[in-house]
């Protein structure tokens, strides 16, 4: 009971920062049509954000949020702008595969400056404190991540249903012809989507560096859960990103503790698997 | 008498012979460099990119310093190769090293071994981490005749397999998890200084926590095997996937049948999330004992500095051997000027590998790589020579292995205020055994 | 009937004549390099390169010619060689009968995964092949009876031995995996021409067409990628005797698979030349440079180059290389 307990709550923390990074790549699934195999190396592009900041200029970790999510709207933009506008003109075989590019080349590229070694932050408000709470640990930097996260999602979802914006890049997300007779630029619409997908993935990067070490080729990890995440909240569905992050929390925390760790990843990709064959759309799909 | 002399004049007797002596040596100095080259190439093969390089970049400037050592004078350092200028039995032929990165991947270390061999001509191979690489690397030096020193792949299964030309400096992973099980006797029976007798009902009951690949999947058969032999309960035995993101339902599932006994076996990055973790856990044990790697490298003291209090390690290397080998000391400093971080399990071991490759080519007294596996064969190095404190090196065929150094053993170190005190063997202890584990504060 | 098969698949005629130059060029040239080229790692490039362009050539008929991109290749090889491993170091059977097992298990794992995966279109498809191949590699790495994470090794023989095929010299495995790509550029010549051929080619070009012509889509793509799996089984095989070590890391890794797609990508996918030139390109870039690079400490420049290669080639011309090759030709 105890250790279902505190399975529990962790996999539900866990989950809501899995659904923060799944967000990114929903949110670009949705409006174009395009899988990004980058996804996770944007995030390894946010945590490098921030860890460099945060020791650079010793602040306290959580103050690089902006900085990570400005970096990764902007990596976002750049790669909307300069690689995925191409390749949206060509067949499928060149939008998967093109994104496949960048995915190397982002992380190579780090493994160029960075070198391949495990950095880690030592010093923070959050960092290695946690309490008890009753049977329950509770770690601040996982308490506080999922509390972020929660306020990140809270703010995309309302800027989606109640701004301009949002329905402008709803709209173009459902039929971009009619979007554009309408006097929306789509072209920009899509360029923001990407921006949003990023700046979103920038931040679950920045959280992720409080209880989390970073390397170059950290993303493919996050990048599969992500994908995974996504294909059951269905492709495209901000609510079914989030509900999908906190299933897939349990999956791993639950799996791992009862079933034993080893299957915990090919539970995660059978999960993947069984959803996308039995029901691609996913759990909120359009 | 007088007559005799007359006969032969000495002087003309001194010139003679002093000038065969000359002809002689002139000959078979001529002869000997003509025969002997003026280098003599070693082919090291390491991770020098790809999830492990730290160590492999550690490795290879430990075994580039051993190089330097050997090449040139340094009058100064307390053993024989100070006083090296290049091999001596190869009339002070330098060594030179080729490096070449496997990243990992055990098809092109076999590919870049048959690079070094074929295309470099070089003597030998050294290297290669990673047990898989190891494998598939050992495989190709056996199919082309050319002996290869393994300074630290732990896998038993290595020796095992009848290589003749496949040597392995390094105890492997069945004698430090036997050295920990002999050290958990000990303990029961009061002989381990600084802590009484301790029941063997408070240490029996055991939580292994290995990774998943060839190392971790090995190392986790013999602490099953040993905990058996000896009596003791497996009550969690945790595999995990390496560079896995998340270890909270590991470290749960571990910790949750309140072991007594910690085991673990981690490369860097997961040794430091696995800690993390059980910090945040708050986990509780009375030993914990960790299979060198990834719990034994500077990042990991870096990482944790003082919650790494109490912490065991299987190693063959720790700085507190210096009181005992002054040498070790010297070497180390020269060490820590270049690469900037101490001596740890794996670059000691790189280091002392390079040097059996060097004591082995002085006495082939020739690059034929027969000559080679021959002086491998029977060579017995002094522990003296060495910074690890083994008995010293000794290639032989026991127990249906082939090739092991049976003068090689292990330490296991605690951490004490951030530095590795030996604590086993007990006449080479350098501090008191603290117990029980602390925890991680 | 197969006197015309043959013929079709010996037959290179309706191809323009510098191709033709190109091919025999091609051909004597891996036919005589293992007297011209004394290096040893010149050698083992070159054999490295030779199952890349069997692997390449086998997912180009699913890849290129039936636009379906299947990212799992790496599950079938590893099926195979998996299957060749055990039997070879648990029963001691021939490697001539363990190959043809697995080449079966490796098909028989396409045509299961194919019947179902196929109702899938475009991403899904894609996402599904990466999702099982992942779980296939979980579950070998747990899997005690194949080894698990410490993989399988083949026993090294005292004598070379035919039976095992097990050589001191890199030239029988050259030989060996040259006619293994050979009878690959045959079937590929074969197939161009065949009845599965152009119903593929008509489903890639639209679905809904060709299904309202009468050819049933789905059992013609799974047809297709049982195909793929039979040359990817064959690699496996030819993998696990070359390196005589397997494990789940470097036979069933995702990278292997991406790699295959990539590549035969840059060298223009749905071409008959495609993957050959992908594979000439990739493979001594990767080896050559990578070892070049390691030895000085420089990371991650050979796969920085590769990266932009494959970004460059899919926004610009998405049939690689060959497509800017077709597309001078055209101009001229």
């Amino acid at each position: 009971m105890e250790m279902l307990l505190s399975t529990l709550v962790s996999a539900l923390l866990m989950g809501m920062l899995f659904a923060l990074v799944a967000l990114g790549l929903a949110i670009i699934f949705g409006v174009m049509n395009i899988v990004n195999f980058a996804h996770g190396e944007f995030l390894m592009v946010g945590m490098y954000t921030a860890f460099l900041t945060a020791t650079i200029f010793s602040i306290e970790p959580l103050l690089t949020l902006p900085i990570a999510a400005m970096v990764g709207f902007l990596l976002g933009i750049a790669s909307y702008y300069m690689l995925v506008r191409y390749l949206l003109k060509g067949p499928m075989i060149a939008q998967l595969l093109g994104t496949f590019g960048l995915m190397i080349f982002l992380r190579y590229l780090a493994m160029c400056i960075f070198g391949p070694d495990y950095k880690t932050l030592e010093h923070g408000l959050l960092i290695g404190k946690s309490i008890m709470w009753g049977p329950v640990v509770l770690s601040y930097p996982r308490l506080g991540t999922a509390v972020l996260s929660m306020l990140g999602f809270g703010i995309i979802y309302w800027m989606m249903d109640y701004t301009r914006l949002g329905k402008a890049l709803k709209a173009t997300a459902l039929d971009v012809e009619a979007a554009g007779y309408m006097g929306i630029d789509t072209e920009k619409m899509r360029g923001l989507a990407w921006g949003l997908g990023g700046a979103t993935v920038g931040i679950a990067g920045a959280l992720l560096i409080n209880f989390y070490y970073v390397f170059p080729t950290i993303g493919i990890l996050f990048c599969m859960i992500a994908f995974a995440t996504v294909a059951l909240g269905g492709f495209g569905s901000i609510k079914g990103a989030f509900i999908a992050g906190l299933i897939m929390g349990m999956i791993i925390d639950l799996g791992g503790t009862y079933l034993g760790p080893q299957y915990k990843f090919a539970l995660i990709y059978l999960t993947f698997f069984l959803v996308v064959v039995i029901r691609p759309k996913g759990l909120f799909g359009w | 008498m007088g007559a005799k002399t007359k006969i032969i004049s000495p002087y003309f007797l001194k010139v003679t012979v002093g000038l065969l002596v000359v002809s002689v040596a002139v000959s078979i100095g001529f002869g000997m460099a003509r025969a002997q080259p003026a280098e003599v190439k070693i082919g090291v093969i390491y991770p020098l990119s790809g999830p492990v390089a730290h160590a492999g970049q550690m490795s290879k400037d430990a075994v580039s310093l051993c190089v330097d050592y050997i090449n040139n004078k340094w009058s100064q350092l307390p053993i024989p190769i100070g006083n090296w200028e290049g091999i001596p039995g190869l009339n002070g032929a330098k060594i030179k090293l080729i490096f070449a990165d496997h990243r990992g991947e055990p098809d092109r270390g076999a590919d870049l071994a048959k690079k070094l061999i074929l295309d470099e001509k070089v003597v030998g191979i050294c290297g290669c981490y990673h047990s898989s690489v190891t494998k598939t690397v050992s495989t190709v030096c056996e199919k082309h005749k050319i002996p290869m020193i393994n300074p630290e792949s732990t896998s038993p299964v290595l020796t095992k397999r009848g290589y003749k030309w496949f040597f392995r400096a390094t105890p492997h992973d069945r004698i430090f998890v036997r050295d920990f099980f002999e050290f958990l006797e000990l303990l029961t029976r009061g002989k381990v200084p600084g802590v009484g007798a301790v029941p063997k009902s408070d240490i029996d009951e055991i939580g292994a926590c290995t990774e998943n690949t060839e190392w971790g999947a090995g190392t986790r058969d013999v602490i099953k095997e040993f905990a058996k032999k000896y009596g003791y309960k497996i009550v969690s035995d945790v595999t995990y996937p390496h560079e896995s993101p998340d270890l909270t339902a590991e470290v749960r599932r571990l910790l949750t049948p309140k072991p007594e006994t910690l085991m673990f076996a981690s490369y860097i990055s997961d040794a430091i999330l696995l800690t993390k973790t059980m910090k945040e856990l708050k986990a509780k044990a009375n030993v914990f004992w960790s299979q060198d790697v990834g719990f034994y490298q500077p990042k990991y003291i870096e990482t944790f500095g003082a919650a790494t209090q109490g912490i065991l390690n299987r190693t063959v290397f720790s700085k507190k051997l210096f009181a005992v080998k002054p040498v070790a000391r010297h070497i180390n400093e020269e060490f820590k000027k270049r690469a900037g971080v101490d001596f740890m399990g794996t670059s000691a071991r790189a280091f002392t590998g390079m040097q059996a490759w060097a004591y082995v080519l002085n006495k082939a007294q020739s690059t034929d790589p027969e000559a080679i596996r021959r002086a491998a064969e029977t060579i017995e190095i002094s522990g003296k020579d060495l910074i690890v404190p083994w008995k010293g090196i000794k290639f032989e065929n026991v127990g249906g292995e082939t090739n092991q150094n049976t003068w090689s053993s292990g330490l296991i170190v605690q951490y004490q205020k951030q530095e590795p005190e030996i604590i086993y063997p007990l006449d080479a202890a350098t501090a008191k055994f603290i117990y029980p584990w602390p925890g991680l504060k | 009937m197969q006197i015309r098969t043959l013929k079709d698949a010996l037959s290179f005629g309706d191809l323009p004549a510098v191709e033709r130059i190109g091919f025999i060029l091609f051909i004597t040239f891996c036919f005589i390099f293992p007297w011209i080229i004394k290096g040893g790692f010149a050698q083992a490039v070159m054999i490295q390169f030779l199952i890349f362009c069997l692997y390449g050539l086998g997912w180009n008929l699913i890849g290129g010619y039936g636009g379906q991109v299947a990212l799992g290749q790496a599950k079938n090889v590893g099926m195979s060689a998996y299957t060749v491993a055990l039997l070879m170091v648990r029963w001691n059977i021939p490697f001539w009968v363990c190959t043809p097992l697995g080449v079966i298990v490796a098909t028989i794992e396409s045509f299961v995964l194919g019947y179902f995966l196929f109702r899938l279109r475009g991403h899904y498809f894609a996402i599904a092949t990466i999702a099982v191949s992942l779980v296939w590699q979980q579950l070998f790495i747990n899997w005690n009876f194949i080894g698990g994470a410490r993989g399988i090794e083949l026993p090294l023989r005292e004598t070379p031995n035919f039976i095992y095929m097990q050589f001191d010299s890199p030239v029988y495995y050259h030989y060996f995996a040259f006619v293994l790509v050979m009878i690959a550029i045959l079937y590929m010549n074969w197939f161009r021409k065949s009845r599965l051929g152009y119903q593929l080619r008509a489903i890639t070009a639209n679905e809904d067409v060709a299904e309202s012509l009468g050819i049933n889509a789905h059992w013609v793509k799974v047809k297709a990628y049982c195909i793929t799996g039979i040359f990817a089984g064959m690699g496996g095989a030819f993998y696990t005797v070359y390196y005589s070590y397997i494990d789940p890391f470097s036979v069933m890794h995702l990278e292997l698979s991406i790699m295959i797609a990539l590549m035969t990508m840059i060298g223009g996918a749905g071409s008959m030349w495609g993957p050959i030139i992908g594979a000439m390109i990739l493979i001594p870039l990767d080896r050559y440079l990578g070892a070049w690079l390691g030895g000085r400490g420089i990371l991650g420049v050979d796969f920085m180059i590769y990266a932009l290669m494959v970004m460059i080639i899919s926004a610009y011309e998405p049939r690689g290389i060959w497509g800017i090759i077709e597309k001078a030709r055209r101009k001229r």
